[in-house]
């Protein structure tokens, strides 16, 4: 019973189950349905965009450099913490850049989302790597390639014996403020498709004005944002099951499974968000 | 690069735990709406101690399923559950009476649906992915309902979304002065979150104990709680909120005593220096 890379951990990636994928493609139309029929065209077109968003978010998790224990005591690369923590600070700094913009309209407040999310992982990422290199004195060194693909610094001088490698290699650190990026690109997407749909309904339902509402509308579709992307997160790191190190980790490779599963999952979810006004 | 997660055998069948969280819960969230009967809000702390039964389940659950080997550590479990759960929560809130009852059936679906995607599509292969996933969903739907109704005396969409505030001696409706409009969901979530990622992640390890773990589980329940109570008196009358204050200090002060004489007992069945001894097959 071993906690880090239990599931069978064969050479190559295991692909998805048919029955995932049928089941997968089934589960997102009647979704897709289901929106159309309860808040037509806008319902539609905001459930794409939490896919969109979900989608965003998994693809986004695999690029963070993620040290989880070992990290922590100098023996694996990346940022001493799991998946799931990294991914939802990364996500929510990037949701709460992208919301207060939301006013100024798409393009803005999605720019701002992406970049409180990949500013939160850029300042992370710097502040590990001065912990780990005037604080525990130890040189950044990437286990899993001899070159770091984008500087060309080579690794194995500097890689102690027993570890995995150390610290936080250039590549891993690109890889991070990318994750971040879009990470709370997708989050505020998600966040921005549902405070759309809630604003058109719910004064309607509730007989108000939208000004009214709009503390409701904002916390809804803020709280459900957050659901959402959790879950997107949680499963993208059972992708990764423990640790990875960016890009350049031969464990990216595993993306298009996570990339599927946040698909349906955000579509699952998205729709439950857009029936409370359909219910209400 | 492997961390053992050891727990303990023996104790109480998870399917039992499974019964009295869920029926318990179900229950005592229930049991609020006597508040609606007799137009009153002092049963609101029924509510959270129905999430602190739900989180005992949880709690029980994330044991379960963590003694598999996530490879993601422990407390991704609880930020699952309480991702779908608070998603199924907030959608149950608009169906009235039957809010306890969907958010129970929502919460199932969006669970076996994460679980599904996790063992077929991301393929983890885990014999009991679907189930617990399933029950971490329902868990966490019931917490955040329980909590709801704690801080806002009603689990009704309309008695959580609109407020009352005083404005120049009138007491008019508002939007913005109520559980939902002031995102006191989202403190709700992370506190639920907090509960039920602590106690296994606390206790795993050799000499892990059932009833300590679940003690734990309880104890960081109320804590919640008593945050939850203080939150109260914004929303439910000053009396209903002392008592929900009372039965919180209460319940943690009686579960955090009782954590600590297990702690003891734990460390003193340590003392006779017995070696750690290596699962069969290593780490």
């Amino acid at each position: 019973m071993s906690a880090l890379g239990g599931p069978a951990q064969t050479g190559g990636v295991q692909q998805p189950t048919a029955i995932g994928i049928v089941g997968g493609l089934v589960l997102i139309i009647i979704a897709l349905a289901i929106a159309f029929f309860v808040v037509q065209m806008a319902g539609l077109i905001a459930l794409i965009g939490i896919i969109i968003g979900g989608v965003l978010v998994a693809f986004g998790v695999h690029f963070v450099p993620v040290g989880g224990a070992p990290a922590a005591m100098g023996q694996a690369p990346g940022i001493a913490t799991g998946v799931a923590m990294l991914a939802a600070g990364a996500g929510l700094a990037g949701l709460f850049g992208g919301a207060w913009a939301a006013e100024f309209g798409l393009a803005v407040a999605l720019a701002g989302g992406a970049v409180g999310g990949g500013l939160m992982m850029a300042i992370t990422c710097l502040m590990v790597n001065v912990t780990y290199i005037f604080g525990m004195g130890i040189p950044a060194a990437s286990g899993k390639v001899d070159k770091d693909p984008i500087t060309g610094d080579t690794f194995p001088a500097y890689k102690s014996q027993g570890t995995e490698g150390h610290g936080l290699p250039f590549i891993s650190y690109v890889g991070g403020v990318i994750g971040g990026t879009l990470g709370g690109l997708g989050g505020t997407l998600i966040y921005l498709m549902l405070l759309g749909v809630y604003e058109e309904v719910l004064p309607v339902t509730l007989n108000a004005s939208v000004e009214e509402i709009a503390p409701v509308a904002v916390s809804l579709a803020g709280i459900f944002a957050v659901g959402m992307f959790l879950v997107n997160a949680v499963l993208a790191a059972y992708n990764i099951t423990g640790t990875i190190e960016g890009p350049h980790d031969p464990k990216f490779k595993r993306f298009p499974r996570a990339v599927i599963a946040a698909a349906v999952a955000s579509a699952v979810t998205g729709i439950v968000a857009i029936m409370l006004v359909g219910v209400l | 690069m492997t961390v053992k997660v050891e727990v303990g055998a023996g104790g109480i069948p998870h399917n039992q735990i499974l019964i009295y969280g869920l029926v318990g819960s179900l229950v005592l969230i229930y049991l609020t709406y006597l508040n609606v009967i007799f137009d009153t809000t002092v049963f609101s702390f029924l509510g959270g101690l129905g999430a602190v039964a739900a989180l005992v389940w949880g709690t029980d659950t994330i044991k379960h399923l963590c003694s598999y080997g996530l490879g993601t550590g422990v407390p991704s479990a609880g930020m699952i559950a309480l991702g779908s759960g608070v998603v199924a929560m907030l959608l149950a809130t608009t169906t009235g009476i039957l809010a306890p009852i969907v958010a129970l059936i929502v919460s199932a679906i969006v669970g076996a649906i994460a679980g599904f995607l996790a063992n077929k599509v991301v393929r983890m292969d885990i014999p009991v992915m679907i189930m617990s996933l399933t029950e971490l969903a329902i868990v966490g739907a019931l917490t955040l309902l329980g909590f709801a109704v704690m801080v806002g005396g009603t689990f009704d969409f309309l008695g959580l979304a609109v407020g009352t505030t005083t404005f120049l001696g009138f007491t008019v409706e508002s939007y913005a002065a109520s559980v939902i409009g002031g995102s006191i969901v989202a403190v709700l979530f992370m506190l639920g979150a907090i509960a039920i990622q602590h106690s296994f992640n606390a206790c795993l390890g050799p000499g892990e104990q059932q009833d300590r773990t679940l003690m734990l589980a309880a104890e960081c329940g109320f804590l919640s709680m008593i945050v939850i109570s203080v939150m109260s008196f914004a929303f439910i009358g000053f009396i209903p909120a002392v008592i929900s204050l009372v039965v919180s200090v209460a319940g943690w002060y009686y579960t955090y005593a009782k954590y600590i004489e297990l702690s003891k007992r734990d460390a003193y069945a340590w003392l006779d220096a017995k070696p750690i001894l290596e699962p069969k097959g290593g780490a």
